[in-house]
């Protein structure tokens, strides 16, 4: 049996018998896949985590953001980003859309708030300019990032459904 | 191309049609990044840009800037910016200027090898001209000085900020390459900053001090501590001129610049100066603000909580970079004279450490014109260069030399360390640093 729970404006969560857990955000850039979670509770800066990953050869996307504590030294291309919000920086139009051509983009982007207009600008830029989509998903709430945890699998849904499996 | 039927955002007839390809298709994709950009942001409306743009994207580095094949696609189809726009400072190829070590010189030769052609494609797509190259575009010899109220889609967080809360003009902080997407269609969204609500106060900061504190200090400490939101500052007053004079725009640059690098903040209102707050006052705040506190004890917390990154931390100081950002005419002249006073009473006749001062190139012109001082300058030991002193750190090769600036800025993005101008001068001067 499954027992529905409404908590704000346009965010649910749903409890059931088994531990998933089933989160509805607003689809930006939607998409349909799986992956494994990577939760950072710092904000995120594209440049800094991605510094050392822009030049041609790269062949992996290692977060070089020492100021991340939940990120720094972690790999990030294929996994599923969770956050609040980005913090920047300014060039992170052009660092999405190189991140995502040179193909070490994370496969998703989870943002519990609104998403910020930088990371907005990168992500779509990419999808139009690149053509590498990173499913975007926005306005999941507070209580998914309390819930989400580095290591989790999830699905997420072409309607902006995020389940935490 | 995007489904209109599926989009929030209220578009115009002559908007659709360039979303259905009447206008050639790489207008088309343009106009599609921007509408999805201002779906995003939960735009109402695309709003018709008033004034030149300020865009942040000078150098050709592959992962800050947008890529040639996109920029060659841009100017094949024609396109150019609604208005003549300025850009961030020119990558630090003026060697002459710089005096840096061979093997740095070679490595930002090589990241700038398609300089020259992405220069000559931003003047296709509407560089207003070869020297509009500042991080201080409002400066009067400069003159990208946009009127209050004006709609603008600027990118530097630096510029943004300071168009915002200074000038009154009204900006979201775009990033690199949607700033020049949305110069060319002329439009930008309508939404954060843009409208009345965005711009209201969700901080009040009470700024409890008994001297003017250094900008740079304080705007760190203010972004670090909000975050996010909208700052009311209180206290200021005590110390500025409310008429928004040279010294004070120029205090309220640097303390402005230190918030956008320490924090996603893109405007703050100064009680009885800034232009909104001149006229709304604490109208401004929002009946659910939040109150932070700063004073001396919470400056000097921050102060000495920066780190020493030097390879040798007890190193002697090599060279020193100051205007990040780009320093004004009349900062130019404090540090000549500062410098001067400094040496003679010391009794020297050269700086003990290299000092390199960055302002714009019109700037710097006007100061040169200035024989006698300018001459002195360069003979204590002084440089000057219309660049960035923060990408000369994109090379990596000078992380960890013994570098010291008086940009909070620069110290946050690289290894060099931080001191307030009184303190720089003396250690300009005598080559040691006193703990």
């Amino acid at each position: 049996m499954k027992i529905w729970l409404r908590f704000w404006s346009g965010v649910k969560f749903m409890s059931n018998l088994d531990t998933r857990k089933i989160f509805q955000g607003r689809p930006v850039l939607p998409g349909s896949l799986e992956g494994e979670v990577l939760v950072t509770s710092v904000g995120f800066n594209a440049y800094a985590c991605f510094y050392n990953s822009l030049h041609a050869d790269a062949q992996r996307a290692e977060c070089a953001d020492s100021g991340n504590r939940d990120l720094s030294g972690k790999c990030l291309n294929g996994k599923i980003i969770c956050l609040s919000n980005t913090t920047g920086s300014t060039s992170a139009g052009a660092v999405w859309q190189r991140i995502a051509k040179l193909g070490l983009a994370p496969k998703a982007m989870l943002f519990s708030q609104t998403i910020d207009s930088l990371a907005a600008a990168g992500l779509i830029i990419a999808d139009l300019w690149a053509e590498e989509r990173i499913v975007t998903i926005d306005r999941l709430g507070d209580e998914f990032l309390k819930t989400v945890t580095s290591g989790d699998c999830i699905s997420i849904l072409e309607d902006g459904t995020v389940i935490i499996k | 191309m995007v489904n209109l039927d599926q989009l929030n955002i209220q578009l115009s007839r002559e908007e659709k049609e360039i979303l259905r390809g009447a206008q050639g298709q790489v207008l088309q994709k343009v106009m599609e990044t921007v509408v999805l950009y201002g779906e995003a942001l939960c735009a109402e409306r695309l709003m018709d840009i008033t004034g030149p743009g300020h865009l942040v994207i000078p150098w050709s580095i592959p992962g800050i800037s947008p890529p040639i094949d996109m920029l060659e696609e841009l100017v094949d189809a024609g396109l150019q910016t609604k208005f003549p726009f300025t850009l961030d400072p020119r990558p630090p190829l003026d060697f002459e200027n710089l005096n840096l070590e061979p093997a740095v010189e070679t490595e930002i030769l090589e990241m700038h090898s398609t300089q020259d052609h992405y220069d000559e494609m931003m003047g296709q797509l509407g560089l207003r001209d070869q020297a509009a190259y500042t991080c201080n575009p409002y400066l009067p010899e400069i003159g990208n000085i946009p009127s209050r109220d004006s709609i603008l889609a600027w990118s530097e967080s630096a510029c943004v900020i300071y168009a915002n809360s200074v000038l009154g003009a009204r900006t979201n902080r775009n990033g690199a390459i949607m700033d020049l997407l949305l110069n060319i269609v002329g439009k930008t969204p309508l939404a954060d900053l843009l409208t009345d609500n965005g711009r209201r106060a969700d901080w009040l900061i009470e700024i409890n001090v008994n001297e003017l504190p250094n900008p740079q200090l304080l705007g760190s400490v203010i972004g670090t501590n909000i975050q996010t939101g909208v700052p009311f500052l209180a206290g200021l007053d005590r110390f500025l001129s409310a008429d928004l004079n040279e010294g004070t725009r120029d205090y309220l640059q640097e303390m402005g610049a230190m918030i956008a690098t320490y924090s996603a903040v893109s405007l703050f209102h100064v009680e009885n100066i800034t232009p909104e707050a001149a006229d709304m006052g604490r109208d401004l705040l929002s009946s659910d603000y939040k109150k932070c506190v700063i004073d001396t004890h919470k400056l000097e917390l921050v102060m000495n909580s920066f780190p020493n990154l030097w390879d040798d931390p007890s190193a002697k100081p090599q060279k020193c970079y100051l205007g990040c950002p780009h320093l004004s005419l009349k900062q130019i002249y404090w540090w000549a004279d500062r410098i001067e006073t400094e040496l003679t009473s010391q009794g020297r006749d050269h700086l003990a450490v290299e000092t390199v001062l960055c302002a714009a190139p019109q700037v710097l012109q006007k100061f040169q014109i200035d024989r006698k001082t300018y001459q002195q300058m360069l003979e204590v030991g002084v440089r000057f260069s219309p660049t960035c002193s923060e990408t000369i750190f994109e090379t990596r090769l000078c992380t960890g030399k013994p570098i010291i600036t008086n940009s909070n800025k620069l110290r946050a993005y690289t290894s060099a360390r931080f001191f307030r101008d009184e303190d720089l001068v003396e250690i300009l001067v005598r080559g040691e640093i006193y703990e």
